[in-house]
């Protein structure tokens, strides 16, 4: 059988613990964040922001695209947008005279600040596209000496 | 001062791509009729790589990222293989440094290889009259970038753009752009006619 002094102890555990168990509420809190703006940053490759560039938004809802908002990016080549209500997908073109590129995106689908696309370093390209054109070199070399022998 | 995919129409890149291959196909043609060009590859194939490298040095003012192209440097030391050498070279750019589009490397082709060859046209001319090399590299040099500028704007008209505006914004962004590539061109003449004439294709008869 437990002795006085165990059953003492297991008493005085029991009242510690309701003592640790945080208020009971009566009701639950529900929490959603609302994300308030979206910021686009366009830059050329090289870095320099595009000033001023044509910026196209399209919200996109259930496979339907509708043209949201026509403007120019700010001096920095930031712009900035509250999304439609009820509608996460987006499509944004950007252009300026000849230079283009668009990208589409979801704000439900988590991480915001996407990440820049992976891509090999720029030695790792320049390298390689001089290895193309040493390449060529070679083959056209080995045709026109063929050539010449014949 | 490369256009991107989806900037133009289908037609005009498709245009593009049909003046780029022929241009290209007749001047290969035409070369290996009358000249060995086996001695010329290891020139083109420098200049090719220049031509792919220069486009990363970037010279940022105002609000347009701007940067080398070397076009007329090609035109003057390449002659007519400048465009099939730029063909190659733009492939690799858009492929590579995502510069221009996929698509439209026909019409960047077009845009930057005829200024070139017309910078050759004009160098190979005032050279028979005499004028002094180094002036006429500095001209040329410059001339490829403008009339570049000037392509573009008549490309972007398909898409509504005014004419005049685009070649003007184009012109006056690229001043810096012309003043570094006609020093380039002016003295890599210079050297050129000193150390190893024989390079320059003044003797050409295209």
């Amino acid at each position: 059988m437990f002795s006085s002094k165990s059953i003492r102890i297991i008493f005085i555990a029991i009242v510690f613990m309701m003592l640790l168990v945080p208020g009971v509420s009566a009701h639950r809190v529900y929490l959603q964040e609302q994300i308030k703006d979206v910021q686009i940053k366009t830059w050329f490759g090289g870095g320099d922001p595009m000033v001023d560039a044509e910026i196209s938004i399209y919200a996109v809802k259930n496979g339907q695209e509708e043209l949201y908002i026509e403007d120019r990016t700010d001096s920095e080549g930031l712009y900035h947008f509250t999304p439609k209500l009820g509608v996460s997908e987006y499509r944004v073109v950007v252009s300026e005279s000849g230079h283009k590129n668009e990208k589409t995106f979801n704000l439900a689908a988590g991480s915001l600040a996407s990440q820049e696309e992976a891509e090999l370093p720029l030695y790792a390209n320049i390298i390689s596209g001089l290895g193309y054109i040493v390449g060529l070199a070679g083959f056209a070399m080995y045709f026109s000496s063929r050539k010449a022998n014949n | 001062m490369h256009i991107s995919d989806g900037v133009l129409s289908f037609g005009v890149v498709v245009i593009g791509w049909v003046i780029a291959l022929s241009i290209s196909a007749f001047i290969l043609w035409r070369c290996k009729s009358q000249y060995d060009l086996a001695e010329s590859i290891p020139k083109i194939s420098i200049m090719t790589a220049a031509f792919f490298v220069a486009s990363l040095v970037h010279v940022s003012i105002g609000p347009t990222s701007v940067h080398l192209l070397l076009n007329g440097l090609l035109g003057v030391v390449l002659g007519i293989m400048a465009f099939p050498a730029m063909l190659v070279g733009l492939t690799l750019q858009s492929f590579l440094f995502q510069h221009g589009g996929i698509t439209t490397i026909g019409i960047n082709n077009v845009m930057m290889g005829i200024p070139a060859i017309l910078a050759y046209w004009i160098f190979r001319f005032g050279y028979r009259k005499g004028f002094s090399p180094a002036f006429l590299g500095a001209l040329c040099g410059a001339l490829g970038i403008l009339l570049s500028g000037i392509f573009l704007a008549l490309f972007l008209i398909s898409t509504g753009e005014e004419f005049l505006e685009v070649a003007y914004a184009a012109a006056l962004v690229h001043v810096p752009i012309m003043i570094i590539e006609g020093i380039i061109t002016g003295s890599v003449v210079t050297f050129l006619l000193k150390v190893r004439p024989e390079l320059l294709p003044f003797d050409m008869e295209v």
